[in-house]
């Protein structure tokens, strides 16, 4: 049978950065760098912030639950690493800023290994129940790892009043210069398709497509060989999708697919879909088969000042800086260093912030690599040439809401549906006037949720 | 080496694109234009095009040091006043005196631009601005018209049939009216009047002519055939959107061709319309000026036909034979509220009220 890699399936808007993959796509998984210590972020996801279940100078083993919360919206967090802790201080987050962690010393200074799991390429889920499947993700601490951070088991886990038909798996990854997926999807895939059933047994869904951008075709056709080759795999189809930016936003991928909007405000549940990262499936096997907590991650580094920009085993906790040595450091001048990628990372300050569960790649951008306008940024007026309203994905009006942000004027901006922003940063990419587009309808859904008392001052 | 990284908000890239670079696509799309206004009006288009262009940016550094702007030749950069200058130069009679395209020109930049705070700020198109008061204030001007270079106007004195005379005397539009013109006297004098249909039927036989540009009429108007070929290529480079100037051309057509259905004799062909007067240059360069039109695809829909639809009216029912430019302004002026009443609709469709 022929397989199939090119997508037309896409969704309106959206724009095609260059996609700057070349630096690492060829770069296999490989062992991260050993730690001295780590720094466990207590919140590493959506939902309520886990308390601490050790204490200063208490030992931890690798694996240990560390962090935990009763609230149903919530994941624990674990120790990747035997040693001991350190403190309970404050670490900076990409997202929430100074935020509270548990710092670990390890005992040994051993290099971080992939462990070589065997899983069989006929696995066979029937073995575990749903409510197995269920428990085995919560107790893991299973987090969507393409970014958002939800926590998984509440996304599989069979809801009476939101009955769920369509599992997508998102191995779209259309963030510039970021591999990690696409490395897994080669190097992880009996783990994928295994985390895929145990998914679909957990959630119920009856048909599991697989969405991937067509610029991946290697990615395609491996997973479409290690399908054929397992078992009771009839309902699961690889989809290839049209390569554009933002196709691997979960709402963009459904549209793309299943040609279906999820309403605005609502969740994919609401119209029985549920959409999980390939990384996050992948993490389900491991969870579920050798019930190994999710501790650590492939990450990207990458950038052209990056000495050996690659993909790379990491535990969670390990620091930026560290994992920047590991890489050889940089070569030339940098001008920012980004958590995620350029389209929607975010660019820090402080090198000590821990990899977090879902941090998929370290982007490092020199000046030329920005780009003069973005670097300098310049902002000119706007001349309301509509070009962000032709590539917002969700179909807002971004230049109203930012003007309206900007001037004070809240309400004007909540009558454009500024909520409804998933700050893509198409609008800000394609601007000619060069306008922060995305940082001021940011900075409008802060100062909303300030204003209603969601949020501290 | 990282020593001076610095944070910011996402994106971190951003696509090769600044006002500069669309306001240079737009002078390209003119060129076109500019050529051919070159080539029927010579030494008329060679004086007017560059005393317009030089005097809206020497009035836009002007109205800089007047705001005190700490950089008073950076917004020049940006090549809007140079735009400008341009359209406003196309859209005026060729052997208007320099003096009163200078006029235009500073009007147009320092009254139509300037006070609204510049690039972005203005309601009003500043080219149809500054050729309104032009209009306003020197009637006799604007309404004088030269024959294209390329007609030998010897022969014009001794042609019979009126053909070289449609050329030559008057604009297109101006036989139009006098058409239509007539077909009232006709009615208002039971009959004894002047033939409306050897009129119309003037105007009719020159389509070609009309679409090469060989007719009288302003500098960069006559010619269809370049103002088209500008157009597609800002069509092709997605400068513009096709909305506009199909909206335009799309409901002009209609209410012409309505007028030529009811009365073949006193109303001219549909395409006639089309090609005559300010409507190409219009509905690819003027109305599609983004800053006054609107934002949103229903919106500039809305404008579009709002704009054939007025220019329509004034030729037909109106008392001046062209109405490009009030059908712009007036359109600019409802824009705001067209915005405001064509908000999109997000992907999800409206949030439900919780």
């Amino acid at each position: 049978m022929r397989i199939v890699t090119k997508g037309r399936l896409s969704f309106r808007g959206g724009v095609h950065p260059p996609g700057s993959k070349e630096l690492t796509v060829g770069s296999e998984i490989q062992g991260g760098p050993a730690v001295k210590q780590v720094a466990i972020m207590l919140s590493q996801h959506i939902g309520a912030v886990c308390r601490p279940l050790v204490e200063k100078g208490g030992a931890v083993q690798a694996g240990q639950k560390i962090g935990d919360s009763d609230a149903f919206v919530s994941a624990p967090v674990h120790s990747p690493i035997n040693g001991k802790v350190k403190e309970m201080g404050l670490r900076s987050h990409a997202v929430l800023g100074r935020s509270p962690a548990v710092v670990i010393e390890a005992e040994t200074e051993a290099a971080t290994k992939q462990p070589s799991w065997e899983l069989n390429g006929d696995f066979d889920e029937s073995k575990y129940s749903s409510e197995q499947i269920c428990e085995a993700v919560r107790q893991a601490g299973i987090v969507g790892m393409g970014g958002a951070g939800f926590p998984t088991r509440v996304k599989i886990e069979p809801n009476p009043r939101l009955p769920k038909e369509t599992l997508i798996i998102n191995g779209c990854e259309c963030e510039p210069y970021i591999t990690c997926d696409y490395r897994i999807m080669l190097e992880w895939t009996k783990q994928i398709i295994a985390g895929t059933k145990l998914a679909r047994k957990a959630s119920g869904c009856s048909r599991i497509l697989i969405g991937i951008e067509d610029n991946k075709p290697e990615a395609i056709e491996v997973m479409n060989a290690a399908l054929q080759q397992s078992a009771n795999t009839d309902a699961i189809k690889i989809v290839p999708v049209k390569t554009k930016y933002p196709q691997g936003g979960e709402r963009q991928l459904i549209k793309a697919i299943l040609k279906r909007d999820v309403p605005t405000g609502g969740i994919p549940p609401m119209i029985g879909v549920v959409v999980l990262n390939v990384a996050t499936v992948a993490a389900i096997a491991e969870a579920v088969v050798y019930d190994s907590p999710l501790t650590h991650r492939v990450v990207t580094v990458t950038g052209e000042a990056i000495a050996n920009p690659g993909n790379y085993y990491v535990s969670i906790g390990t620091s930026v800086a560290d994992l920047i040595e590991f890489c050889g450091g940089v070569t030339k001048k940098s001008a920012k260093v980004i958590v995620g990628g350029p389209m929607m990372g975010i660019a820090i300050a402080d090198l000590a912030t821990p990899i977090t569960k879902t941090t998929g790649a370290i982007t490092v951008l020199t000046k030329e690599q920005i780009g003069r306008a973005k670097f300098e940024r310049r902002q000119t007026a706007c001349i309301r040439c509509g070009r962000c309203l032709e590539v917002c994905p969700e179909y807002l009006n971004a230049t109203k809401i930012a003007h309206a942000v900007k001037n004070n004027l809240l309400d004007v901006a909540e009558s454009y549906y500024i909520s409804a922003c998933m700050e893509c940063g198409c609008c800000s990419y394609v601007c000619p006037a060069n306008i922060e587009l995305t940082g001021y309808i940011k900075t409008g859904k802060i100062f909303l949720a300030r204003q209603k008392g969601e949020m501290p001052q | 080496m990282l020593s001076e990284i610095r944070v910011s908000c996402a994106p971190h890239i951003s696509k090769p694109l600044s006002t500069r670079s669309v306001m240079i696509d737009v002078i390209i799309g003119l060129v076109p234009a500019m050529a051919a206004a070159g080539y029927y009006f010579r030494i008329y288009a060679l004086i007017l095009i560059p005393t317009c262009v030089i005097s809206s940016v020497a009035t836009e550094w002007l109205c800089n040091i007047i705001r005190k702007k700490p950089n008073s030749l950076e917004s020049l950069g940006d090549f809007s006043a140079v735009v400008t200058g341009i359209i406003l130069a196309l859209s005026l009679p060729p052997s208007l005196p320099v003096w009163a395209a200078i006029v235009g020109s500073v009007f147009c930049i320092a009254i139509g631009k300037m006070v609204f705070g510049g690039l972005g700020g203005n309601i009003f198109n500043p080219a149809m601005v500054g050729r309104a008061f032009l209009a306003a204030c020197f009637g006799m001007l604007m309404t004088s018209w030269t024959v294209p270079a390329t007609i030998d106007s010897t022969m014009s004195k001794i042609a019979a049939d009126n053909k070289i005379d449609a050329r030559t005397q008057a604009t297109p539009l101006a036989w139009s009216k006098e058409a239509i013109k007539a077909r009232r006297q006709k009615t208002d004098d039971g009959g004894q009047s002047r033939d409306e249909g050897r009129v119309s039927r003037v105007v009719n036989d020159q389509l070609w002519a009309m679409f090469k540009g060989e007719v009288g009429g302003c500098l960069g108007e006559t010619s269809g055939l370049a103002l088209i070929i500008g157009g597609v290529y800002l069509l092709i480079r997605r400068t513009i959107n096709f909305h506009i100037p199909f909206a335009v051309l799309l409901s002009a057509f209609i209410f012409a061709a309505i007028s030529y259905l009811i009365n073949s004799d006193a109303y001219i062909r549909p395409l006639a319309h089309l090609s005559s007067g300010g409507m190409l240059l219009c509905a690819f360069f003027i109305a599609t000026d983004p800053v006054t039109a609107p934002l949103t695809r229903r919106g500039m829909w809305i404008f579009g036909i709002g704009v054939g639809a007025i220019t329509m009216l004034i030729r037909i029912i109106g008392e001046y034979p062209e109405g490009v430019m009030y059908a712009v302004l007036l359109m600019n002026a409802v824009t705001p509220l067209i915005d405001r009443l064509c908000k999109r609709i997000p992907a999800g469709g409206k949030p439900s009220i919780k």
